[in-house]
């Protein structure tokens, strides 16, 4: 039964909320606490992997070797690609579902608590074990590259302990997993207020259901990899090593397995927060709901048959039916460009810095969905597979699309996590900077890899067509730099000279902003009605409720 | 109106101009100097001649709404756009033209795969290509060649496969370590070289020249110096090339 909620007459000075000590903050099982710790580890993370790729770019400025040793490269490059993937975007995506999925469905916290802060310290451990597998043992750390393909990460070929220890942090990057699946899954299909019914979950929401369904079905199989792979190197095994009988293209199957929707994993829930924000500052319903809900199960069902369309060169394959499913993936992925578009169309649009992300997202991630067609065909895959234009098109979907939702989000939550406000004006800065930064760096990309510089190449020969394009790509990393500076420095002067949010600062559309920001424990003292899915938008407009 | 024709009128044949530039456009890929490398070029011109309109439509649409449907300055804050929630009629279309259009990218592309994959029974050269950490060694099996990749850590010129133009060239690619890839950019063609499987493919080139290479599949320490060269002659050339390597060679 919900209670109808009285609308505050007017913004009440704000309290300084609840300054938790660091031991109640790493021990306690709020869904919030565990959100927020789950936001800034992984974006302490993402400044690792940020700085990792920056002395790559330092030494990619000029053909010859000048800065890194080869093999220090070849582990910077191993450690950003499981830094960025597994230690920020995805526990980001997981980070932000603890704190808005419980706010949004009307509960007072995840189903089981316990488990969801025993997740974290799976996370923050793995990342540690991680790091360290890049730099502990002598010779040089884990640097057989993120996909840690066989025979390569065999004993034979990397005999240091730092593959161990990078097996080790990504089991228990997939333990952690599994567990905030469960709990995301537990929660969202048992804890919705009254009225709240799975057709009325904020898209926010239903992205993580579906996101959650894939780690589930994922990674599994990719622990089995690794554990074969373990007990290749240290029991005696040949499950992936030729000499013995073993077979390299069978540890391929199953990395993909978990490697493909693994990248979905890494867009859905950022697909999740541009659909929350751009309705918000179009002040119009979302367009086509039902529509965008199945769109993203179909892109949840494709992605578990395309794994092979990482493997289109390796003739172990039928490449066309990898193919037709890589392609067909595009369908519903147009199916949301267009529920985003008919979302302003029409709309009372207002470019404050979470829809200036948000824009930015719909310019870079298009580009990468296209060039992820041109990938799809395997011919064209020959070429260039293994090359810049891969590494252009993924850091086009996943840095272009998710780290500039994760901006959005930023700016859109953050004050209901703190209470205070970001800079409106500073923001402004770091989406422009980042915006042109970015495509500084990785529109080049595309033109290195088509005219054939292959990726985790050290250096290259001078005067063949790759000098220019890498000096201006290094020149396009200094400035997304300096938009981090920026953005930290927001941060900073935003948390000690506080402008108080207010519940509602954007006028929202979903049950986060009844409450007030941030949240008390319990989240929240009564529920207004939830006859749509944006309660907190009828409340507000009684009239236009349904 | 008459305006307006005469317009339109002019706008055609720069119309077509322009549709005939973006047809023998490379868009920045090289344009393929083997058989199999032009059919995978002639592809990647139509994928990214479809690609255009699309990108075209949807930053069209996304600007527009953008610039049109803005909040003025005048504006109160709070104020609503228009509350529609949906078009069953319009989602239809839009999940309906995508399809058509990616049915008809798969039938290109298919059709170019069976061509790239084809395997001639009766190659008029074939090249045995092995390669290792980090080098290569290409045989001529029956003809008593064999070229074999000096020792590097650095840039050197690596060792150079030499192949008849105009004629079919089998590759017969094997790895005898860890996982290595055989690329020739200007080929438009790469394949994994992968220990305990033996492939084939053919390469017939149309152009002669000398061709950069590379591996393209991390393969350890010195993955990045791991490079090669194909140079395409006549096939007079080819002859007198092999019979002076294998005299050379016997001597040796």
């Amino acid at each position: 039964m919900s209670v109808t909620l009285e609308r505050p007459v007017a913004a009440q000075p704000e309290e300084p909320p609840h300054r938790m000590g660091p031991v109640e903050r790493l021990t306690s099982t709020d869904h919030k606490n565990v959100g927020i710790l789950y936001c800034v580890t992984a974006f302490g993370f993402f400044l690792v992997g940020g700085a990792l790729a920056g002395l790559m770019r330092v030494e990619l400025a000029e053909p010859a070797r000048q800065v890194v040793s080869t093999q220090a490269y070849n582990t910077m490059f191993t450690i950003h690609g499981t830094v960025m993937i597994f230690l920020f975007v995805a526990p980001f995506g997981i980070g932000l579902a603890n704190y808005l999925i419980p706010l949004q469905i009307g509960a007072p916290d995840m189903a089981f608590p316990r488990l969801n802060l025993t997740s974290y310290w799976f996370f923050a451990g793995a990342g540690l074990l991680i790091l360290l597998s890049g730099v502990a043992s002598a010779g040089g750390g884990a640097a057989m590259g993120w996909y840690a393909y066989t025979p390569l990460s065999e004993l034979r070929y990397s005999p240091g302990v730092g593959v161990d220890l990078w097996i080790l942090g990504i089991v228990l990057v997939a333990i952690s997993n599994v567990m905030g699946g469960v709990n995301i899954l537990a929660t969202v299909f048992l804890m919705r207020a009254p009225g709240m019914t799975m057709w009325r979950l904020p898209i926010f929401t239903w992205n993580m259901v579906v996101t959650a369904i894939l780690g589930l079905v994922a990674f599994p199989p990719a622990v089995a990899a690794f554990a074969l792979l373990f007990i290749d190197r240290r029991l005696g095994g040949h499950a992936f090593d030729p000499l013995g009988g073993g077979d390299p293209a069978l540890y391929q199957h199953l990395f993909w397995f978990l490697g493909h929707p693994e990248v979905y994993i890494l867009i859905l829930p950022f697909f999740g927060i541009i659909t929350e924000v751009i309705p918000v500052f179009s002040r119009k319903p979302l367009f086509g709901y039902l529509g965008l809900v199945l769109a993203t199960m179909a892109i949840g069902a494709l992605s578990m048959g395309v794994w092979a369309h990482h493997m289109f060169t390796t003739g172990v394959v039928s490449n066309p039916f990898f193919s037709a499913m890589s392609l067909l993936i595009a369908v519903p992925t147009g199916v949301k460009f267009f529920a985003w578009t008919g979302t302003m169309w029409k709309g009372k649009i207002s470019f404050t810095v979470p829809m200036l992300f948000a824009l930015g997202f719909l310019l870079n991630f298009l580009i990468g969905g296209v060039t992820g067609v041109m990938l799809a065909s395997a011919p064209i895959d020959f070429h260039m597979n293994d090359s810049y234009f891969v590494v252009a098109h993924f850091h086009y979907t996943i840095m272009g699309g998710s780290v500039f939702a994760i901006f959005a989000g930023i700016y859109f939550w953050f004050p209901k996590m703190t209470g205070a406000m970001l800079r409106e004006r500073l923001g402004r800065v770091v989406a422009v900077l980042l915006f042109v930064g970015f495509n500084l760096t990785f529109w080049p990309q595309f033109v290195l890899g088509l005219r054939g510089f292959p990726r985790r190449y050290v250096s290259y020969p001078p005067n063949i067509g790759f000098d220019t394009p890498n000096l201006v790509s290094t020149i396009g990393y200094a400035v997304m730099f300096s938009a981090m500076v920026v953005f930290l420095a927001d941060v900073a002067v935003s948390l000690r000279r506080r402008v108080p949010a207010g519940d509602d600062p954007w006028g929202g559309n979903s049950l986060e902003w009844v409450t007030s920001s941030p949240p008390p424990e319990h989240n929240f003292d009564a529920l207004p009605p939830i006859r749509s899915e944006r309660p907190a938008f009828d409340l507000r407009h009684p009239e236009l409720a349904p | 109106m008459t305006r307006a024709l005469r317009s339109g009128r002019r706008a055609t044949p720069a119309g077509l101009a322009l549709l005939g530039t973006a047809c023998s456009a490379s868009f920045g890929m090289p344009r393929g100097a083997t058989e199999q490398g032009a059919d995978i070029f002639r592809l990647w011109q139509i994928f990214f001649i479809a690609a255009i309109p699309v990108a075209g439509v949807v930053y069209g649409l996304i600007f527009w709404s953008v610039i049109r449907y803005r909040r003025r300055r005048s504006e109160d804050p709070d104020a609503l756009g228009s509350q529609f929630r949906g078009n069953h009629r319009l989602e239809l279309v839009y999940m309906g033209i995508p399809i058509l259009i990616v049915i008809g990218l798969f039938a290109a592309s298919a059709t170019v795969e069976v061509r790239v994959d084809r395997v001639s029974a009766d190659p008029d050269v074939v090249v045995n290509v092995e390669a290792y950490r980090w080098g290569w060694r290409f045989t001529y099996p029956g003809r008593g060649v064999t070229i074999v990749s000096p020792p590097s850590g650095e840039f050197v010129a690596g060792p150079q496969m030499v192949l008849p133009i105009g004629q079919t060239t089998r590759i017969v690619l094997t790895a005898n370590d860890v996982i290595h890839a055989f690329w020739v950019p200007d080929f438009l063609y790469k394949h994994d070289a992968i220990p305990g499987r033996t492939f084939v493919f053919d390469l017939t080139p149309t152009r002669a020249g000398t061709f950069y290479g590379e591996c393209a599949e991390f393969c350890g320490l010195n993955h990045a110096y791991m490079t090669f060269s194909v140079r395409v002659v006549q096939p007079t050339e080819f002859t007198l090339w092999l019979a002076q390597m294998r005299a050379g060679q016997a001597a040796a």
